[in-house]
């Protein structure tokens, strides 16, 4: 071997970018298993139509399985925002199914429908819209006196009107920059200059601008979105910590969707050549980061409310402790933290493509019981008292949300075929392609 | 401790970590065992070609955690239940919310000391000689911009003749006989 040769080229120097970069025709098939998931577990959920109990709880089950895609397209804008402003290899890698997922925001646009024309069955607040028709549901016992003077206090953000306005703006603001994002992403493949340094820093600088303001601007509305339409569900209580919460649960969501999408699709290619080891092991350490930041707040907040026991606050705990709730609890501390902490300690599961398809999904599945011990217990006759018997409806918590997010997934499926899966013009893609461990 | 004399081993200089990893590859492939590669960073494919063991770092670490949890926790539930039990607010005395904080303090305590010593500890480190240093361009290049391979003499393989004749088949710079 001569000195000459520098190792650039031969069995150690970089792969060749895949001539076909388009999203492999699988996905197709895997966007029918999610039409045929949808059908089937739609279908299921009617049963629930029959009675009274099943209504209401079709109602919450859909809520539920609403914001499981809300955190999915949200925590995707959340983090191709960061992914512009931070960079990295991991987030170019991943930059196309979160643009996917953000696409799917005018679908929860219409999925909220139903929610908004239903509320008076879900929120206090909406069944009594005013002071004097709070006043008059106290009179009658239908809510206590706390209900009734913290709901009158909150009117200014808790009112059909309020959440019709708010919910526009936090849509309109979403679709905005995923609009912008998306379409600017297009461009800058077709770039004329594409590949030189002024059009890397061009389009560096231009999503940087975007993103960094509007990632401050998204957490403040998605908080004010998960207030008005989650908390709100107990009205009497408060948690300044609750939008942060639900900001990190839609980080561990995303990463645990994301690292899985990218997974399925590194068997075939173009994936298959720019998926390294590396990337996934990054974004395995970030979900690992994800899982202990959950608990770190979930525990905070509960530990706060326990030193404080006070009566304004501690119910909440109650209802979702006594009379059956603990076994959720117990199963979404196990599931949602204790599994997941323990199983990414390892380097080497995260690093293997097989293990790490199981986790990613059992990650997924830990969200569904933490927003089910979330939603069910805000309900009179959940609160503190989990029971099956004379209450079939509470099944709809696993029909419904399976189906809402197969539709979900269906449409993100389609989003993701619409793109070439990997962007171009951009300085990483020649570093995706280099050896594992560059010389 | 036993008083070392003789010839140490054989090392080869390169100007690139490739061939550093080729003549690696090949020196194990040609049967060699005890042989150590240098360079003034990281080179993750060298460890490769050596098939580096992993370390027991990891689990020391692990093990020093559970300990740190289990000695945090312990003491709190000690303390608090029979040690110097204390009325809080008519909590229990085994408040298990409230020493979960310590616990966690003491786990990461505990994981940190674990790994930074357990590393100290299977790694050999502080060492104050080595034979290596005896050889003038290791001295000069090691840090700098040099890549070296050495394949010592305790290898059953190792021939002063015959190894140092495998090595300048790689072309290297130059191939140094390093005495302890």
């Amino acid at each position: 071997m001569t000195h000459g040769n520098s190792g650039h080229h031969g069995p150690n120097g970089p792969k060749q970018l895949p001539s076909v970069l388009a999203t492999p025709a699988v996905v197709g098939a895997w966007r029918t298993r999610a039409a045929i998931v949808a059908v089937v577990f739609g279908l299921l959920s009617l049963v629930f139509l029959g009675s009274h109990e099943g209504r209401n709880h079709l109602l919450r089950a859909y809520l539920m399985g609403y914001m499981t895609c809300f955190n999915f397209c949200g925590g995707a804008l959340a983090f191709l925002m960061v992914q512009y402003v931070s960079g990295g290899k991991w987030g170019q890698i991943l930059r196309r199914p979160l643009e996917a997922m953000t696409r799917t925001w005018w679908l929860l646009v219409v999925l909220f429908l139903p929610v908004l024309f239903l509320m008076k069955h879900l929120y206090v607040w909406a069944a009594f819209p005013n002071k004097s028709a709070l006043l008059n549901a106290y009179h009658q016992g239908l809510i206590t006196h706390e209900q009734q003077l913290t709901a009158a206090s909150k009117l200014t953000m808790l009112s059909p009107t309020s959440a019709v306005v708010e919910f526009f703006i936090v849509f309109a603001f979403m679709g905005l920059v995923i609009t912008l994002l998306n379409r600017w992403s297009v461009q800058r493949d077709a770039d004329p200059q594409a590949g030189t340094v002024a059009s890397f820093d061009k389009w560096r600088v231009r999503f940087e601008n975007l993103s960094g303001p509007s990632i401050l601007l998204y957490v403040i509305l998605m908080s004010m979105f998960v207030i008005v339409f989650v908390k709100s569900l107990d009205v009497t209580w408060y948690s300044s910590v609750y939008g942060l919460q639900f900001l990190v649960a839609q980080g561990y969501a995303v990463l645990a969707l994301g690292i899985l999408t990218l997974i399925l699709l590194s068997r075939y290619e173009p994936m298959k050549t720019m998926f390294r080891t590396t990337e996934q092991h990054d974004m395995g350490k970030l979900a690992f980061a994800f899982v202990m930041l959950n608990i770190y707040l979930t525990f905070a907040e509960f530990l706060i409310i326990w030193s404080g026991n006070l009566p304004d606050e501690i119910p909440w705990y109650l209802h979702r402790i006594h009379g059956g709730w603990w076994y959720i609890c117990t199963a979404d501390v196990i599931c949602h933290w204790v599994i997941p902490f323990c199983i990414l300690l390892s380097r080497d599961i995260k690093r293997s493509k097989s293990k790490m398809i199981w986790v990613t999904a059992f990650m997924i599945f830990a969200r569904f019981i933490d927003m089910f011990w979330l939603i069910e217990p805000n309900f009179n006759d959940a609160a503190g008292n989990l029971h099956l018997a004379g209450n079939f409806g509470i099944l709809a918590y696993v029909t419904v949300p399976i189906a809402v997010v197969a539709v979900w997934v269906f449409f993100y499926l389609t989003e993701l075929m619409k793109r070439p899966l990997i962007n171009v013009n951009d300085p990483h893609t020649e570093e995706l392609l280099e050896p594992e461990h560059a010389h | 401790m036993p008083v070392y004399e003789g010839v140490y081993g054989l090392i080869a200089e390169f100007n690139t970590p490739t061939e550093l990893v080729n003549a690696t590859k090949a020196a194990h492939n040609a049967g060699y065992r005890r042989m150590e590669c240098y360079t003034p960073y990281p080179v993750e494919e060298a460890a490769e070609a050596l098939h580096f063991h992993k370390t027991g770092v990891p689990l020391m670490c692990l093990l020093g955690g559970i300990m740190g949890l289990i000695t945090g926790y312990g003491m709190e539930i000690w303390v608090n239940v029979w040690g110097y039990p204390l009325n809080i607010a008519g909590r229990p005395l085994f408040s298990w919310p409230a020493f979960v904080i310590p616990g966690y303090e003491w786990t990461i305590l505990f994981a940190g000391l674990s790994a930074a010593f357990g590393m100290l500890a299977q790694n050999g480190l502080p060492q104050l000689y080595h034979p290596l240093f005896n050889a003038a361009n290791f001295r000069d290049g090691a840090t700098t911009d040099k890549f070296f391979l050495c394949l010592e003499a305790h290898d059953p393989k190792f021939s002063v003749t015959e190894t140092r004749v495998f090595l300048e088949g790689f072309s290297p710079v130059s191939v140094v006989e390093v005495d302890h």
